[in-house]
């Protein structure tokens, strides 16, 4: 087959001597296994994909720090990296030249974007890849896929304990009987944000005794937020969901509702998504106009990480270690259990062991609810959203108290 | 079909045959998946270019938006699949149909636009599928996977099949550019793309043929659209409708051959691995560095080849075969042309003919008859009319008065190629050639669009070349033809539909004495056949040597007409052609 193919590369159509299998590596007891990472590492997405990389990375040099894959003779992990660059079709892509040159790969994550996890994963799951996800979108374990496994709560279901969750930690902050009753939304027009907003204006609110006094829509990228702005004035909520998508849209919000007087002092915000948490968004929004500001999200280290929190910010210098990197540092990890429980490289065999791990310490300590089992369907039961709140330029973990290192701040108005 | 088509498809036929052949067993020795998928998107482009090629390379008609369907196709199979569990195998053809209607909603607008203004347009249609897609929610489509019987839903996990499927659609699209190339269909394309308005004036409905250059194409993208959804698995607006999809088929095609089967083919089977390699082993390092090295790929051929690879090659390395001459027995199956009206007889009445364009009044109140079988001569000084004239006549503008009768029947109101059917050949100031095409299927497209059939067709251009003189040269491209021969060229075209009377712009325009006695021996042959002629003409002694009659415009209106002795003494035509001084001078 090689000669063969060395002919035809000849003939200037290249061909390697990779094959598409499922074939697990050939030695009893290899001395390196191999694990794939498939992120956005160029391209707008590229900064997600680099605080995953750097999570990734510092996973990898623990593991084999601490004698790397035990039940296989001490086998190093290595990681490889690959990039989604900046569309599904190029993830997709980069997916099929994944499998294609690495036939040894027994397991990965990735894409950050759920679009890219989408698309990536149609590939992996065709060679029976275990693969696992940050990935919030329903539609990426809603396929009957039998090897991806999604780590966060689903968009759906992060949608449906948003409101529950907001109105517990405020009347917890006030600690007075007191309860919020009118809330208002401002979201884009994206894909994402309208099947959120769409259960976010759903019968909950009621059941929670909640009214929506304001519901905004705009087209991203935003250009101005004044009208939104003064609309949400006059409707006076006890507080305000963003439902937006990027960095450039948070801080155009935050900054004008700064500009109205409308600090989180005055009124509560809470943003969704790991964009509201970034370091770049501190940048260009400014420790003072994020002050208070809430964000749910899918993970943040808590408390019990200060150490790795710690060592990660020493060895990266980035400001914390925060929703991305732990994903990556995390799901290195997971791998790590899997392959020390199946005791072969073997991508089928380490794919049963992800579907068995049923745990409450270990990797699962890195999670807020610290469990670590996956249903059938692949989504890990038990995933819950976290909320960190912005305090003097750094976001600090306040929900649930599991990672909490600050009480959360709801202002008496 | 074309004269002479037979062979060339046959040949053309065992080449597509060889090359598939070829394709498939190197790609049953690739067994890296990735270098698999590259094989199969080859044909998948291929095939977007071919169909591409249809309306914009033969047809001319610029399409930067081609991708509208592509998409179709690619969306119509996924959602089929994905809400009515319709397998591709259905849903391809299915995408084919919807992509057909889409072509024909698409085209009644976008026709009326030329030019750029086409091109810009079209550009417009997948932008606003493209958007129109996320507000439907349809961001994101993946394609279900099917454990059970994947084969019935086109997935296979052996990646050497899904070549093979994009290897035979490939097939059947050259095979439909083949039969284009080789029937009237392509020949009326190239016309259109030459001259528009040459085309319509020798009796084509380019609007017509425009449609179904749109509509054949639009299925050809959409299919392959459908099967690249099924290579692609998840589905984007912007993956199957976007910018750079459309430019895809502009590139392969430009880069390959522009109006040629192969050229898209060997485009595709060139820049698709070469991207492709470029994006994997680049992408990551240098992202976007892909992009700079394809464009400057493209931009090198294009200066060294600008016909694209095809031509270049074939016309540097492969010297065509001297042509074989027309069997004689062709010129004499010529269908038999109406007996033309007696000489002297009433032919054409033209009364009382304006056109004003703003305050300039170009034509007006032109009166004069045309008789059977004579030569009549049109001048006067430059912008006087003369040309507004025969467009007025022959249906390119519209007249604001008067009439227009030829063998009683108006000639006004009609749009150009129903004037043409009528029997009204014109010439234009500018020969417009296809030069790479035998002489003989120039000719034939004059034919053609008087509503021949094939054989017809071919006889009655053999017979109008022979009219010309010109049947030596009949299989010579008419890119090899000298000025003269191309004039004559162009005379054979209009005689080819078999014309009750021929309207000849400047057809001596540009030529040497010598060569200009030649085109008139052959116009004075014509009226001894009793052919009618009526010509614009700048040059005094030729027109006096042929002309019957002459009429003089001046500012529009008919200064004098009558023999052509006369006219050239009458004082008011002196004045018009060298002015008040001259004529006051020969009055001396």
């Amino acid at each position: 087959m090689t000669d063969l193919s060395r002919r035809t590369m000849g003939l200037g159509i290249a061909a390697g001597a990779a094959t598409l299998s499922t074939r697990a590596a050939r030695a009893q007891t290899p001395s390196e296994v191999k694990i794939a990472m498939l992120v956005p590492l160029s391209g707008p997405w590229a900064r997600q994909g680099i605080l995953e990389q750097m999570g990734a990375r510092l996973a990898i040099e623990d593991v084999n720090n601490a004698g790397g894959i035990k039940s296989m003779g001490g086998a190093k992990m290595k990681l490889i990296e690959y990039d989604t660059q900046d569309s599904s079709e190029k993830a997709k892509d980069a997916a099929q030249r994944m499998v294609a040159q690495e036939p040894d790969l027994v397991g990965g994550f990735g894409c950050w974007l759920s679009s890219f996890t989408l698309a990536a994963t149609e590939v992996t799951e065709r060679v029976s890849l275990p693969w696992l996800t940050l990935s919030y979108s329903d539609a990426i374990t809603g396929r009957g896929f039998k090897h991806v496994f999604q780590s966060s709560p689903t968009a759906d279901k992060q949608a449906e304990e948003l409101l529950p969750m907001i109105v517990e930690l405020a009347s917890r902050a006030r600690g007075d009987g007191w309860k919020p009753t009118k809330f208002a939304y401002i979201g884009d027009n994206t894909a994402s944000s309208v099947s959120f907003m769409k259960s976010i204006r759903g019968p909950k609110a009621q059941e929670l005794g909640l009214t929506m006094v304001a519901d905004e829509v705009y087209t991203p990228p935003l250009s101005d937020a004044t009208t939104m702005v003064q609309h949400i004035r006059s409707a006076k909520p006890d507080f305000l969901g963003f439902q937006s998508t990027n960095v450039p849209d948070d801080k155009l919000l935050a900054d004008k509702f700064a500009e109205f007087g409308l600090r989180s002092n005055k009124l509560p915000k809470i943003g969704g998504g790991g964009h509201w948490a970034v370091p770049e968004l501190l940048n260009v929004a400014g420790a003072e106009n994020l002050e208070g500001i809430l964000v749910a999200l899918a993970n943040w280290p808590g408390k019990r990480q200060a150490d790795l929190e710690k060592r990660f910010i020493a060895k990266t210098g980035e400001p914390w270690f925060g929703h991305d990197s732990i994903f990556a540092y995390v799901h290195v990890m997971i791998l790590k259990e899997a392959l020390e429980r199946s005791g072969v490289a073997d991508r089928v065999k380490v794919s049963q062991a992800l579907r068995t791990l049923d745990m409450t310490d270990g990797p699962a300590a890195f999670f807020p609810d610290s469990t670590l089992k996956y249903d059938e369907k692949g989504r890990r039961m038990g995933a819950k959203l976290c909320v960190v709140q912005w305090r003097q330029g750094k976001p600090v973990p306040v929900y649930p108290p599991s990672i909490a290192t600050h009480e959360v701040i709801w202002p008496k108005i | 079909m074309r004269y002479g088509s037979a062979p060339r498809l046959k040949k053309d036929l065992v080449t597509l045959g060889i090359v598939s052949v070829a394709y498939l067993a190197i790609s049953a020795f690739v067994t890296n998946s990735y270098y698999q998928l590259i094989m199969t998107l080859v044909p998948v482009w291929a095939l977007f270019g071919v169909s591409w090629n249809i309306l914009s390379g033969y047809g001319g008609q610029l399409s930067f938006g081609h991708a509208s369907f592509f998409g179709i196709g690619a969306y119509v199979v996924t959602l089929a699949l994905v809400y009515w569990n319709l397998t591709p195998w259905l849903g391809i053809p299915l995408g084919m149909i919807v992509a057909a209607g889409a072509a024909v909603l698409i085209g009644l607008p976008t026709f009326r636009l030329k030019g750029h203004y086409f091109a810009l347009s079209m550009l417009a249609y997948p932008l606003a599928i493209l958007y129109f897609l996320q507000y439907l929610g349809f961001q994101e489509m993946s394609l279900p996977m099917h454990r059970e019987n994947p084969a019935a839903y086109l997935e296979f996990t052996n990646p050497h099949y899904y070549t093979l499927v994009g290897v035979i659609l490939l097939i059947l699209g050259v095979f439909v550019c083949m039969l284009v190339e080789n029937s009237r269909f392509g020949l009326a394309l190239l016309s259109i793309r030459q001259n528009e308005l040459a085309a319509e004036a020798a009796g084509i409905d380019t609007k017509l043929w425009k449609m179904r250059a749109l509509v054949v194409s639009g299925m050809l993208a959409a299919a392959a659209g459908g099967f690249y959804a099924c290579v692609l698995l998840v589905v984007t607006p912007d993956s199957v409708f976007g910018m750079l999809v459309s430019a895809q088929a502009v590139v392969v095609t430009l880069f390959g051959g522009v109006a040629s089967i192969w050229g898209p083919v060997i485009g595709a089977a060139i820049l698709v691995p070469l991207a492709e390699s470029l994006n994997a082993e680049l992408g990551s390092m240098l992202p976007g560095i892909q992009g700079v090295v394809y464009g400057v790929a493209i931009i090198a051929i294009m200066l060294a080849a600008p016909d694209g690879l095809f031509w270049t090659i074939r016309d540097k390395y492969f010297t065509p075969k001297p042509p074989a001459p027309l069997p004689a027995s062709l010129a004499a199956n010529a269908p038999p042309v109406a007996q033309p009206a007696p000489a002297g007889s009433l032919l054409m009445k033209v009364e009382g003919l304006s056109r004003s364009f703003g305050g300039l009044r170009a034509v007006s109140g032109v009166t004069f008859d045309v008789r059977a079988g004579e030569i009549l001569g049109i001048i006067g000084p430059n912008g006087a009319g003369k040309t507004t004239l025969f467009n007025l006549l022959n249906g390119v503008l519209s007249a604001d008065e008067g009439t227009a009768i030829l063998g009683g029947q108006s000639m006004l109101g009609k749009k150009v190629h129903a004037v043409a059917r009528m029997g009204v050949g014109r010439t234009f100031q500018v020969v417009r050639s296809f030069p790479r095409l035998p002489l003989l299927d120039n000719v034939i497209v004059g034919a053609y669009g008087a509503g021949f059939t094939d054989a017809d067709a071919i006889a009655s251009a053999a017979h109008a070349l022979e009219r010309v003189g010109l049947s030596a040269l009949a299989g010579v491209p008419a890119g090899q033809l000298t000025n003269k021969q191309l004039r004559l060229m162009e005379l054979a075209r209009a005689l080819a539909g078999a014309p009750r009377v021929l309207l000849l712009d400047e057809t001596l325009a540009g030529l040497g004495r010598e060569e200009c006695d030649d085109v008139l021996d052959v116009l004075q042959r014509l009226r001894t056949e009793g052919t009618t002629v009526v010509i614009i003409e700048h040059t005094m002694h030729a027109m006096m040597r042929i002309a019957d009659r002459f009429v003089v415009l001046d500012h529009g209106r008919v200064l004098a007409s009558g023999l052509p002795r006369d006219v050239v003494e009458n004082r008011s035509v002196v004045e018009a052609y060298l002015g008040k001084k001259w004529a006051a001078k020969q009055d001396a």
